[in-house]
């Protein structure tokens, strides 16, 4: 079983109870700064202006390096989100989107830049106790493509409200194909969020750091 | 006579609508969703002061004094933040009301 039916088993078992994950378009007319570090294989950063709910446009720097051969991939893109569907229950809520982009990327092994493009989705799910993502994104050049798969199941010890503290324990599973890691790379992260500021860190089971930060203002 | 015409004129003078409107919305589940719909009532000029609860799925908003939002502009400003309005009422609970009654339902 791929991450991808592992995810959608995860997502099916989460909607029996319900999310808190970073989103591409946090909120109308708000600006998304994120950046992230991912055990050593990817480290990522980008900036999204939403002039609508259902749409952000902005642009990211991604790095790969991969733990097999160290070959590295470093592109540089613009994008654009979008929100195809929303579900707004009353408990729960949950979103599809997907993105689109293009950039320029650095090829190690041939120490040349190449046009890339790129395209995503992403599927959620959350209540303020449970959450559920399913994210896929994927980075293509003439001379390579890469997938990075990431589920992320999320459970709050308690449940947050606008001016406190939102705790969160996530259990992240991610696959970067093209040569970049072989098999899941799992993590256990804690998560904690208040307002427009949110922070987790953790660490991989190899003991490798995974970190975010983002901010929504 | 204009004993009759100056208490009619402070009849109509008095305002129709309540000073707190309290929304029920749906799909309100982070600080985030507060975030956002908490940044758009506050532009409204006619907003005095604003309070979600993503416990209660509720925004109120208080308007200032001799000002309302109609029921129609509120709701464009919830589903144009990406939520479902459910339900408006209007009352006369202050914020700090609302707020002590959130904090007394969680003991």
């Amino acid at each position: 079983m791929n991450l991808i039916q592992s995810a959608l088993a995860g997502i099916a078992l989460a909607c029996a109870c319900a999310m808190a994950t970073a989103k591409p378009i946090a909120f109308s007319h708000g600006t998304t700064v994120m950046a992230e570090y991912g055990a050593g294989t990817m480290t990522e950063a980008q900036v999204f202006y939403a002039p609508k709910y259902f749409l952000s446009l902005g642009g990211g720097y991604l790095q790969l390096e991969s733990d097999i051969d160290h070959r590295r991939r470093e592109i540089t893109y613009a994008r654009l989100n979008y929100l195809v569907k929303r579900w707004n229950m009353e408990a729960a809520q949950a979103n599809v989107f997907a993105w689109g982009g293009a950039g320029q990327a650095y090829v190690s092994e041939t120490n040349t830049h190449e046009f890339a493009w790129n395209a995503g989705a992403q599927v959620d799910y959350e209540t303020r106790r449970v959450y559920a993502s399913l994210r896929t994104d994927l980075h293509h050049s003439n001379a390579f493509e890469h997938r990075i798969d990431t589920l992320q199941l999320g459970l709050a010890p308690y449940e947050h409200d606008f001016d406190s503290l939102a705790t969160w324990f996530v259990v992240q599973g991610r696959q970067i194909n093209g040569g970049i890691h072989d098999g899941t790379e799992w993590s256990l992260l804690l998560r904690l969020f208040k307002r427009g500021a949110w922070i987790e860190a953790g660490a991989t089971t190899d003991g490798k750091l995974q970190a975010m930060f983002m901010a929504n203002f | 006579m204009k004993k009759t015409i100056l208490v009619l004129a402070a009849l109509l003078a008095t305002p129709t609508f309540a000073d707190t409107i309290e929304m029920k919305v749906y799909g309100l589940v982070c600080g985030f969703c507060a975030q956002g719909i908490d940044k758009t009532l506050r532009k409204n000029p006619a907003t005095a002061d604003v309070l979600v609860s993503l416990e209660h799925q509720l925004v109120a908003v208080t308007t200032r004094e001799g000002q309302d939002i109609p029921d129609v502009e509120l709701t464009r400003a919830l589903t144009d933040s990406g939520y479902d309005v459910k339900g408006i009422t209007r009352t006369q609970r202050s914020l700090a009301e609302i707020r002590g009654s959130i904090k007394e339902a969680k003991r």
